[in-house]
């Protein structure tokens, strides 16, 4: 290979006066961010059913369902989310949106969570807590069915179904 | 020294060291990003160093893995005192897609627990989150450590009406 | 000979040596032998030309109570995988082949650390990939170990890394290594004569992960693709690949399309951080900025077409996440006809400068044969004069409706190395040019598919940094077996080839040559079983034990 002493460096000058300056004044100007960006989630409180499937199909588990006596809560983690945009993509309700925000440092873990909370709805019948409310109003408006089905538990439902085909072969139950 | 006065000095000019705990190299390329002409952390007069001795602020990536544990803490006990660390990415965080293997001590919380055990006091964290953590991000995260800029992520409770 | 003849002609030989082939797809052949006749016909398939890929350990006493492991070879010009199996119970001794092909030696090591198989010739050698302080008799990889048991951490265990006489200690933090490695340089006056290797300290656990409940297929490739984050797409593309092979998907073109694409603008953007790195380590800092400056529009790219600059997110089982429209191709073209112009201005000056062409040259130098008997991979290979690349050899994905060179050098020194690195960036460019002008019409994904349980595959790509194999044995809902074979693993061994008598202030260049990507090298935990009997002969073989005595 050719060695330049004298030329090598003049070429060099060349090339960085012609190309200028091109640090981007970040953060007193805009950041080199496209339209394809993804950064940190937002759960819509509006839409959320409290579902889970979110939960299922995180990888690092940033998202967790958390289940109380009276509440469901939906936690968001921004330290261990990885975002990729699998929750959004597996949404049943549409709930999650990519927002653009990236500028997400802070001194206290616990400014990292987001937390949705869910009151939970109690079965008709044996009172116990089975599903979140607004999981039970959104499945009800896609299926039209009566009250007096959704807000039964799986448990008291079973034993209605069970004791209506005892009923129609006749035995008394 | 006390922190106070220590982030007041090297508010011009801080020297950074950056220690890699077994990451998967991403945010370390873009920390070295963070220093090229695009970017140019150099104009807030960060300085990368080669000695942990010389550093102000420790830039950590990587879920502590069982083998670097022992070097980490040498390594971190070296840093002069007040310790100023900025732990970068998800697995520094939070321990990132595998926070909960068997060769994983689970990032930098789980660390600070055990660097209490051997007397190594650590001043001041500051947490950057991404999966690689952008070069921008990066900067933000410093000057939120030295005290330039207020951090905008706040816990936020939603609650569903139905 | 046409690919249908070889497999005839490794038939013949098969049932010659006792044992038979299970199954022949045109992309690789599947055989088993029994574990006496494994030496002799893996030197059969060594003399004929084959390269030794990976091998790997798998524990398959749910299926048959035997423990298997997995020697997979390569015919390059005929672009055919051939995997050899052998089997054996619990504690029943089993074959090495590192005497007639060196470059088994550090796959079969694993495989022993893994999975406590008795590989004999390797019993007394001492822990590889295992961190100093996990307890002996605990092989993570069995299927009876979980993925997040750990054992209590006792870091008085670990040794202070006192080097032995005259030796230099590099790592594992080091102002010119961005990763934690460990090498300890031998050094006479100002030449090197040996070094001594401890890495694996970025070891994670990812393979074993791959096999708990948290991972399903769909969710693996986020997995693979933080294996390593200047290669990552590479992992995520191997991975679905050998899966799509073992379950007979078919992928939509456009799909292929879009993952050639992506992959070569990851090669674009990872050889120019690596001339970068190479001028900041021979302190030509002015080309470390100018390389970084001219990469920026790369990844900015990137970004445009998959929504993250780096582990990019968008592979999975059956297609790709995202698709490219009319406006993203305008852009990626334009873009990439401003990097080349600049990317040809500055590497004229780079190439001719005195600080990179005076230490480069003549350092570091691996011959050939070495080389072959390594079965080095990627630009290191290809500096020493080996043809050997993964897209002509073994096409995949859409290399085919794409022409383009491959650089060959036969000096073998880290100039050579640096030059094949320069002409691949060139020819990068153009194959996107080429495929993004070819891209055809239709669905970027297929929506189901199934994926029947114990199937073998092979998927082998080319990485930035040479060849990478993944070995996959599906099973329920996500891999049985996953193993993994990163390039800089296969190159690593050459080092100690390359570092002999060079001199000091060359060897971290020799080092940064083979761009050593130490977190590709470590994922998989090696667990060690160190009889008691060997650490005696441990203590002898590594003097720094009595220095910290």
């Amino acid at each position: 290979m050719q060695v330049n002493r004298i030329a090598a460096p003049l070429k060099l000058l060349i090339i960085a006066f012609k190309t200028g300056r091109v640090t981007k004044k970040y953060p007193f100007g805009p950041p080199l961010i496209t339209e394809a960006f993804r950064g940190a989630i937002s759960i819509d409180p509006a839409k959320c059913w409290g579902c889970g499937a979110c939960v299922l199909v995180c990888p690092p588990n940033a998202l967790d369902i958390i289940f109380e006596k009276e509440k469901i809560v939906i936690e968001y983690f921004k330290g261990r989310c990885i975002f990729c945009g699998m929750c959004a993509d597996t949404c049943p309700a549409n709930a999650i949106t990519v927002t653009k925000e990236f500028e997400l440092a802070a001194t206290n873990l616990e400014d990292l969570k987001e937390d949705v909370v869910h009151r939970v709805s109690k079965c008709a019948v044996c009172g116990k807590p089975f599903a979140p409310a607004a999981e039970l109003r959104d499945v009800m408006k896609i299926h039209p069915i009566t009250e007096e089905y959704a807000n039964i538990c799986p448990d008291c439902r079973r034993k209605r179904t069970a004791r209506a085909f005892g009923m129609r072969f006749g035995a008394s139950i | 020294m006390k922190l106070e006065e220590k982030l007041k000095s090297v508010r011009r000019s801080p020297w950074v060291f950056h220690l890699n705990s077994g990451s998967c190299n991403a945010c370390d390329i873009e920390i070295l990003d963070a220093l090229t002409p695009y970017f140019d952390a150099e104009r807030f007069g960060v300085k990368l160093v080669g000695s942990p001795r010389h550093a102000d602020v420790v830039l950590f990536t990587g879920p502590v893995t069982r083998e670097v544990l022992p070097k980490v803490i040498r390594a971190l006990r070296a840093v002069p005192r007040p310790r100023i660390v900025a732990a970068i990415g998800s697995c520094a965080v939070g321990g990132g897609i595998w926070w909960d293997t068997y060769s994983t001590i689970g990032g930098f919380p789980k660390l600070q627990e055990i660097l209490k055990r051997y007397g190594v006091e650590i001043d001041r964290v500051v947490y950057i989150p991404g999966c690689p953590a952008r070069p921008e991000a990066i900067v933000y995260g410093l000057l939120v450590a030295l005290g330039y800029v207020k951090q905008k992520v706040s816990k936020v409770v939603k609650t569903v009406e139905s | 000979m046409s690919v249908k003849e070889v497999v005839k002609e490794i038939e013949d030989i098969v049932t010659k040596f006792g044992g038979l082939v299970e199954l022949a797809t045109d992309t690789a052949i599947f055989i088993e032998v029994p574990r006496e006749n494994l030496k002799e016909f893996a030197k059969w398939l060594y003399d004929s030309g084959a390269y030794l890929k990976t091998c790997a350990g798998a524990d398959e006493r749910d299926l048959n109570s035997k423990f298997a492991v997995y020697h997979i070879f390569g015919l390059d010009e005929k672009g055919l995988d051939v995997v050899v199996k052998i089997s054996g119970r619990e504690g029943e001794p089993l074959p090495s082949i590192a005497d007639v092909v060196p470059a088994a030696e550090w796959c079969e090591l694993e495989a022993r650390d893994l999975l406590g198989l008795r590989i004999q010739g390797h019993e007394t050698k001492p822990r590889h990939v295992i961190p100093q302080d996990w307890p002996e008799g605990l092989y993570p990889l069995r299927k009876d170990v979980a993925y997040d048991y750990r054992p209590p951490s006792t870091i008085e265990k670990f040794e202070e890394e006192f080097p032995r006489e005259a030796g230099l200690p590099v790592g594992p933090y080091h102002p010119i290594l961005h990763e934690p490695e460990y090498f300890e340089l031998y050094v006479e006056g100002e030449r090197v004569v040996d070094v001594f290797y401890r890495g694996f300290h970025v070891h994670r656990g990812i393979e074993k992960l791959a096999e708990s409940p948290r991972f399903t297929y769909k969710t693996i490739p986020f997995l693979a693709e933080r294996i390593c984050g200047i290669c990552g797409f590479v992992h995520s593309s191997c991975y679905v690949l050998a899966v799509e092979r073992a379950a007979k998907i078919d992928v939509p073109e456009r799909a292929q399309f879009i993952r050639s694409i992506v992959l070569e603008i990851e090669r674009i953007h990872s050889h120019l951080l690596w001339l970068g790195i190479a001028a900041h380590i021979l302190g030509y800092d002015a080309g470390f900025m100018h390389m970084w400056r001219i990469r920026e529009p790369v990844m900015v790219l990137a970004e445009l077409l998959t929504g993250s600059r780096k582990t990019y997110g968008i592979n999975i089982v059956g297609g790709v996440r995202r698709d490219i429209d009319e406006d993203k191709k305008k852009k990626v073209l334009d873009v990439l006809k401003n990097v080349r112009e600049e990317y040809k201005k500055f590497v004229e000056v780079l190439t001719s400068v005195p600080e990179i062409v005076k230490r480069a040259t003549g350092t570091g130098i691996l011959p050939k044969e070495d080389a072959r008997a390594l079965s080095v991979v990627g630009p290191t290979a290809r500096g020493s004069a080996l043809n050997r690349d993964v897209r002509k050899d073994y096409p995949y994905f859409a290399y085919k409706y794409a022409s383009f060179k491959v650089p060959v050098y036969t000096e073998g020194d880290n100039l050579a190395r640096l030059l094949v690195r320069v002409d691949e960036v060139f020819e990068s460019i153009n194959i996107v040019e080429q495929l993004l002008h070819a891209l055809p019409k239709g669905p970027v994904v297929v929506e189901s598919y199934e994926i029947p349980p114990f199937r073998k595959a092979v998927g082998a790509v080319e990485a930035p940094r040479g060849e990478d194999v993944h070995f996959i044995i599906t099973g329920h809902g996500k891999p049985y077996r996953w193993k993994v074979r990163a390039p800089t693993y296969q190159n690593l061994p050459a080092l100690k080839v390359m570092l002999r008598n060079t001199p000091l202030a060359d060897a971290f260049l020799t080092i940064a040559s083979i761009d050593p990507c130490f977190s590709c090298t470590d994922r998989a935990i090696v667990i060690r079983d160190v009889r008691s009997g060997s650490r005696k002969v441990l203590s002898l073989l590594e003097g720094r034990k009595y220095a910290s005595k």
